[in-house]
């Protein structure tokens, strides 16, 4: 997909928020834009999907099938879950059985099994935003556009987002996603693209400079170890510290017996019971 | 396609919002046969008439109710030109049946009388008259409706003022002895012709006035949508 010296403003005499934006996305590419505020990364995206006109300029060997996920999930409407993917299945083509199937798996997938007869004003905000990331998968696309969509997701979806995001790749599709938090780190393959005052600059790949924090929650009685050997491979180890959270995040691998870490002091750089390391890509290529 | 029309049409009975504009056609058709009997072409000329601004006013709302972002979404999966298009076939389809309501209506009160001088129109040439007069308000209204949609005029406000105008303009335009008659779609010139005189040239005059007056406004309705994205 290319994007060819593309101009776009909201009204006849208003500014321009993108100006000559000349970008290509080939098939098995990813791109993270990336930019402040309202400085015009929805905007960009929207183009991409074809839900926005540019003025100037065109778009041009736009995939045939488009997913994209809105920043917002429009759940004003009159539907459940599943009657509301049900119908998307079938306006994006899909017949018979297929329907049933795709909307199945999805709302499996997605953790909206609970919700499928539930009626989409009623959902939560990252609810309904899942329904919005399940309704651009129901038919694999050829180029996938994600809206900031790591807003109001729990954290057992946010690691879905790259795992959605993999299949379009591999299956040659593009995906374009937004971010202004820095959840994109996942993507590491990723192409950079800021866009600020209307024109969109990539940045140089820079797998050394992006530096990702892992949070790693070690039995206390390997801490020692663990943070020798993290070191001997690098990395470097920000913090060590007691994890007064533990016991409750399903998500985290088991970490021994728990304890209450009341009786533990936050200074105890080792030996600690139940204690989070904290490591770094080594700083000395970083910085 | 049928899909998107499908799932328009369900939102649009599901909102309950429906109901508004069945309810105000049902009154105004109460309030025209309270009035008496009529012979049916005459009845159902005027009732086309009546109809026109309820069925424009229901298209409005049919497109209305989708939310913007869904709308893109539609767009997204089946295409712009088809998007469009499962709009104004989704208020087609709703027109028309509003259009068999406002038939059966008259019946169901008694408000249609056979023929009375040995002039008259029988009761089937009548009825099929008038449906052939409603059949022309459908157009046209969906096509108005459309012209007042959030979609192709942005604001509330701006719509409602393009509904009213449209409605009105199509009665005081459309009186015998205006200046400009074609401005507006042929639905009193229709009234007028099923209840007098109906020379077959007549009819496919009016017919095709009807279809081209629709096709102008729909050319707006799509060029307002291109210039809005």
């Amino acid at each position: 997909m290319r994007l060819e010296d593309v101009w776009v403003r909201y009204h006849r005499q208003g500014p321009w928020v993108l100006r000559g934006v000349d970008v290509r996305l080939g098939p098995g590419e990813v791109a993270v834009v990336l930019g402040r505020n309202g400085v015009g990364k929805s905007t960009l995206l929207q183009v991409a999907a074809g839900v926005l006109r540019p003025g100037r300029g065109r778009v041009t060997d736009r995939p045939a099938r488009v997913g994209w996920v809105p920043e917002r999930f429009p759940a004003d409407q009159p539907f459940t879950v599943a009657r509301y993917l049900t119908g998307m299945a079938r306006v994006a083509g899909l017949r018979g059985a297929a329907v049933d199937e795709a909307v199945t798996s999805w709302t499996d997938r997605l953790g909206l099994a609970a919700f499928r007869s539930v009626r989409l004003p009623e959902l939560s905000k990252g609810t309904a935003q899942k329904v919005g990331l399940a309704q651009a998968m129901l038919r694999l696309p050829g180029l996938l556009v994600l809206d900031e969509p790591w807003e109001g997701l729990d954290a057992a979806t946010r690691e879905l987002v790259p795992e959605l995001i993999a299949e379009v790749l591999a299956a040659d599709g593009a995906v374009l996603v937004s971010d202004h938090r820095g959840e994109t780190v996942r993507l590491p393959a990723a192409r950079r693209w800021s866009v600020a005052d209307g024109s969109l600059t990539e940045e140089a790949p820079s797998a050394d400079e992006a530096i990702a924090v892992v949070e790693v929650a070690v039995p206390a009685a390997r801490v020692a170890g663990t943070v020798a050997r993290l070191r001997a491979e690098g990395h470097q180890i920000l913090r060590v510290r007691a994890d007064t959270s533990i016991g409750t995040p399903p998500a985290r691998p088991a970490a021994g017996p728990v304890r209450p870490a009341g009786d533990l002091t936050p200074e105890q750089p080792a030996g600690v019971e139940g204690a989070d390391v904290v490591v770094e890509p080594a700083a000395g290529e970083a910085r | 396609m049928t899909a998107l029309v499908r799932m328009r049409l369900a939102g649009f009975l599901r909102t309950g919002r429906a109901v508004a504009p069945l309810l105000a056609g049902l009154i105004t058709l109460g309030t025209l046969y309270g009035g008496g009997r009529a012979q049916p072409a005459e009845a159902y000329g005027v009732s086309a008439v009546v109809l026109f601004p309820v069925l424009a006013w229901q298209t409005k709302i049919l497109l209305d109710v989708e939310p913007d972002v869904q709308r893109r979404l539609a767009q997204v999966a089946v295409g712009a030109a088809r998007e469009r298009l499962a709009g104004l076939l989704a208020a087609g389809v709703a027109a028309l049946v509003t259009v068999a309501v406002a038939l059966l209506f008259p019946w169901l009160v008694g408000g249609i009388s056979g023929p009375v001088d040995p002039g008259d129109r029988s009761i089937p040439v009548g009825l099929a008259l008038g449906l052939w007069a409603h059949l022309l308000a459908v157009p046209a209204a969906v096509a108005l409706g459309a012209l007042a949609s959030r979609a192709s005029v942005g604001s509330a406000g701006y719509g409602v003022a393009v509904l009213a105008l449209g409605g009105v303009g199509a009665v005081v335009l459309g009186l015998s002895g205006s200046v400009a008659p074609w401005l507006a779609p042929p639905i009193m010139a229709t009234a007028r012709t099923t209840g007098g005189d109906a020379a077959a040239l007549t009819l496919l005059g009016l017919t095709v006035w009807a279809l081209a007056w629709s096709v102008v406004v729909v050319g707006g309705y799509l060029w307002r949508r291109r210039a809005r994205g």
